[in-house]
């Protein structure tokens, strides 16, 4: 199919379907968007495709990729799945030698998507939705918060009963040491060297409250294990082989437990971390206006719904209904969640200096515990 | 007169090949950031850092003691295999050939990830082994001695096929005089076939050493919670330690491995010193016959099941398990969580199909298409006693030294910055540059290493009755080393089929690959369904390597 890449052989094509094919009607214009969209669409199924660059796995986004297409039936997404790092290298090293091929790029790891802003790889684009979603979620009409994921505890019920299991950081440090041997070796989380949404988080954590180091000093005391793979640690712990996860991805640990009934998911109540996958429209797209359009398509009701409901990413929009919703999630926690701010201070945890000095740190509180 | 000069082209093209990307990688070790950021600086700095670094020092060491393991344990029961295989009336030799290679093929994450589910902690064996002796077994197999165990008995498919490839067109004539003068089947092994095939284990030692070097999936999973890094996860690290990749520490460990290189060809270049006294394709008509073993048939024959059983069986079985359950371990009754869900779920994943169409295209003809290449560089070099050929030694080593993620990085690079190449960056064309760059040593080797066991008289003949070099290569030299081509092509075929690392920047849409859908799965923790798609992979490869071993693929006589 790889003649269809070259431009002017699309186009006649396109123009030859057009030609002998009673004109499907163009897409429909959501209800509330600007007059002149229809035009935008129209220019966007005359791109015929949105290439997007992201690290969200083929399994979870099927959903919202299909329902897009049922939606904009013209447009083709072309989906491509590159895990955070690599996909920064493929964007950086792609638009250095000015062949960026990427229309729009979605990535979970948010300090390095903020970086593409400070590069100038984002485009300046106000998107349709903007007034629906929350004011913080965006950020200079540049990057935008598509899902709100919590981090969440992870356990093993038949290993740590319902009722001993601790609910915050502070009762998780003083139950682990106070249960040192039968912890030992049984707890999971990132390491924060290892990967970069690890540190991220516990960063997050680290800024939230000081409670993270007396939790670090008690995972030296357990000889805790350190992973960079969810589905590793989910694994494991669903085997047994270990019985507590600390700083689980929501939608991961909530898919688990749904598979797995021993499995049971806790949303830390001193204080959960919300993360975003955000998006970037990108200053070189090649398919400008279908990236517009399918931006706001993840942004509009309809694709929120999807995103929560379907994909069971966490709908950032108010307005859809459903457990794996910010509406759902806010009723049932409030002031808990604390949401990550999308700004300049983002590039503050790719700073290699800091993160030297977060290293040194959370090595020297690991060996305080053994 | 013989026209050497497209030998010297070729061997300069080869030389370029290789040459490019392992330029881009030295200039980038000098560099404060990525070589095409306007930021970036030159320094030795980071030369000072991986050395000073005890992470280093510890990876090196772990990678040392892998690599000797493996040369220890692997060849000489690569060797052994090969010879029981292919010398001796061993019984099950038939079907026993397909299963040797799929452990060639298998993806070490899949391999690994089957030895926890079968004897990790909570696998299924240890649990029966609690069971039944009342005590926690005397394995971890997350400590070093499992790894070690586990990455050389993994690695005998390698040595075998070298050793194996040579073993076949050994004639019977020098074997039979050792018996009828009164040797015994191992005084025959060892005094008379094991000289002959000299050569390749050599050849197999060395680069089962190189491949220890460069040891990425293995580690990973099995070393991953207690922090045991070797060389390539060590390097791995720099993608995400100092919050952007760091390129310039990742270029500096890649520099160190290729320094090991050295040492090791000049290894290789004393034990083939006598290289001439090997050829074993003369013009005298010989048969081969077998060795009969007698009563120690069967000792053989359960020697081999034994390693079948430990390296294809028990990782296969955990897989093929956890592919059926909805969960596992000593908490769950197995009969409870019985399903097939995993492979409907399959079913309905719409990039399975095209996935698996790209991996058999690029094994399949991209392998094709690389053995000619092997081809070529084989026949520029043999016999040939110029600096250049001695250089190419040396070289093709090289980009092996880059671990799969590297090499596939540099080769993006590679594409992506010279103007000419550009188009073609996200293909199945690049993939197959990096592939073939990147088992380059391999291919060539066992290409080489055939090549040189057919008598120079023959050739020689060819001349004196005025055959151009065109035509000693084409009618005499490559018919009668057809086992090692068509032993180079299979391996191709098996390394390129599970390869995933060297194409993730040269991936487009379209063109993902068996490994991508793999990964891909587990990092969404779809551990289940990626276990259905392993056991499906390895059903139709190792089918179809059946099939062909049956048709007409007959890699002996």
């Amino acid at each position: 199919m790889s003649f269809l890449k070259h431009p002017a052989l699309r186009r006649s094509l396109l123009a030859l379907m057009a030609a002998t094919m009673p004109s499907l009607a163009t897409a429909e214009t959501p209800a509330g968007y600007p007059a002149d969209y229809a035009q935008t669409i129209a220019k966007a199924e005359a791109e015929g495709s949105v290439v997007v660059y992201a690290n969200t796995e083929h399994a979870a986004v099927e959903p919202i990729l299909a329902d897009f297409q049922k939606a904009f039936p013209k447009i083709r997404v072309d989906y491509i799945e590159i895990k955070a790092a690599d996909l920064f290298s493929r964007i950086s090293s792609e638009a250095a030698a000015g062949a960026l091929k990427a229309d729009m790029v979605w990535s979970s790891a948010m300090d390095l998507q903020f970086q593409m802003v400070e590069d100038g790889i984002a485009a300046q684009y106000t998107s349709a939705e903007k007034a629906a979603v929350p004011e913080w979620s965006n950020w200079g009409d540049k990057i935008y918060g598509i899902t709100y994921e919590p981090v969440v505890m992870v356990y093993n019920s038949k290993v740590v009963s319902d009722a001993e299991m601790p609910t915050t950081r502070a009762s998780l440090a003083k139950w682990l040491q106070e249960n040192k041997e039968r912890m030992k070796g049984k707890v999971a989380t990132y390491d924060p060297e290892r990967s970069g949404l690890g540190y991220f988080a516990v960063s997050a954590d680290a800024r939230n409250s000081d409670d993270l180091w007396p939790l670090v000093t008690a995972f030296g005391a357990v000889d805790a294990k350190f992973y960079t793979s969810t589905g590793t640690m989910l694994e494991k712990i669903s085997a047994g082989e270990h019985a507590i996860g600390y700083n689980i991805i929501g939608p991961y640990a909530y898919l688990r437990a749904e598979r797995d009934p021993n499995v049971k998911v806790v949303v830390p109540k001193d204080y959960t971390v919300v993360l975003s996958r955000l998006a970037i429209v990108t200053e070189q797209a090649q398919h400008p206006n279908a990236a517009r359009v399918f931006l706001d398509y993840l942004l509009s009701k309809r694709g929120q719904t999807v995103v929560g409901n379907e994909a069971h990413l966490f709908a950032i929009r108010p307005d859809v209904t459903g457990k794996a919703t910010i509406a759902g999630l806010s009723a049932e926690y409030g002031d808990v969640l604390k949401p990550v701010a999308i700004g300049p201070d983002l590039m503050d945890a790719i700073q290699p200096m800091p993160r030297m000095d977060f290293f040194r740190k959370w090595a020297d509180a690991l060996k305080a515990g053994k | 007169m013989r026209n050497d000069f497209w030998r010297t082209g070729v061997v300069l093209a080869a030389a370029l090949f290789i040459l490019a990307p392992v330029g881009l990688i030295v200039w980038q070790s000098f560099l404060t950031d990525a070589f095409f950021s306007v930021r970036a600086k030159s320094t030795v700095d980071t030369y000072g850092f991986v050395l000073s670094d005890s992470g280093f020092w510890s990876a090196l060491k772990n990678t040392v003691i892998l690599s000797i393991g493996m040369v220890l344990f692997a060849v000489p029961l690569g060797s052994l295999l090969a010879f029981l295989m292919v010398r001796t009336d061993m019984p099950g030799r038939k079907w026993i050939e397909p299963a040797i290679f799929l452990p060639l093929f298998m993806s070490p994450m899949v391999l690994a990830f089957g030895y926890i589910v079968s004897i990790g902690p909570s696998g299924f064996w240890s649990v029966w082994w609690e069971r039944l002796f009342g005590a926690v077994p005397f394995w971890n197999v997350y400590s070093m001695p499992m790894l070690v165990v586990v990455v050389a008995l993994t690695h005998v498919p390698h040595v075998y096929i070298y050793v194996s490839t040579a073993l076949r067109t050994v004639p019977s004539d020098l074997e039979e005089a050792a018996r009828v003068a009164g040797g015994s089947p191992l005084t025959v092994a060892t005094k008379v076939t094991l000289p002959l095939v000299w050569p390749s284990i050599a050849v197999s030692a060395v680069l089962v050493a190189f491949l220890g070097f460069e040891l990425f999936g293995l580690p990973y999973v099995l070393g991953d919670q207690d922090g045991r890094l070797v060389l390539a996860t060590y390097l791995y690290k720099f993608n995400t330690l100092l919050g952007r990749p760091a390129y310039q520490m990742m270029a500096v460990v890649v520099i160190f491995i290729m320094l090991i290189t050295l040492p090791l060809v000049i290894l290789q270049r004393r034990m083939l010193k006598s290289a001439q006294r090997y050829s074993t394709i003369g013009g005298k008509a010989t048969r081969s016959h077998l060795v009969p073993l007698g009563k120690w048939k069967w000792v053989a024959f359960a020697g081999v099941l034994v390693w079948l059983y430990a390296v294809v069986l028990l990782p296969l079985s955990g897989v093929a398990l956890r592919s059926v359950v909805t969960t596992w371990g000593p908490l769950v009754a197995i009969r409870d969580v019985l399903t097939l869900d995993n492979y409907h779920k399959l079913a309905d994943l719409p990039l399975i199909r095209r996935s698996i169409v790209n991996t058999l295209l690029l094994a399949f003809v991209g392998g094709f298409a690389s053995l000619c290449v092997y081809a070529l560089i084989g026949l520029a070099s043999h016999r040939s006693r110029s600096e250049s050929t001695k250089v190419l030694d040396f070289l093709v080593l090289l980009p092996r030294a880059m671990p799969g993620i590297v090499a596939g990085l540099v080769v993006f690079w590679i594409f992506l910055f010279v103007p000419v190449l550009k188009p073609w960056v996200a293909s199945l064309g690049a993939m197959w540059v990096a592939y073939t760059l990147v088992w380059l040593p391999f291919g060539l080797r066992l290409v080489s290493n055939s090549f040189s066991q057919v008598g120079r008289e023959l050739e020689e003949a060819a001349h004196v009755t005025g055959a151009g070099q065109a035509r000693v290569a084409k009618d005499v030299i490559l018919p009668l080393a057809k086992h090692g081509l068509l032993a180079a092509w299979l391996l191709s075929f098996l390394l390129y089929a599970r390869e995933y690392s060297t194409g993730i920047f040269l991936m487009g849409q379209g063109n993902e690959v068996m490994g991508t859908m793999l990964v891909s799965l587990w990092n969404g923790g779809n551990i289940d369904v990626a276990s259905s798609l392993a056991v499906v992979n390895t059903i139709v490869i190792a089918g179809g390597i059946a099939l062909a071993l049956r048709l007409g693929v007959r890699l002996d006589a």
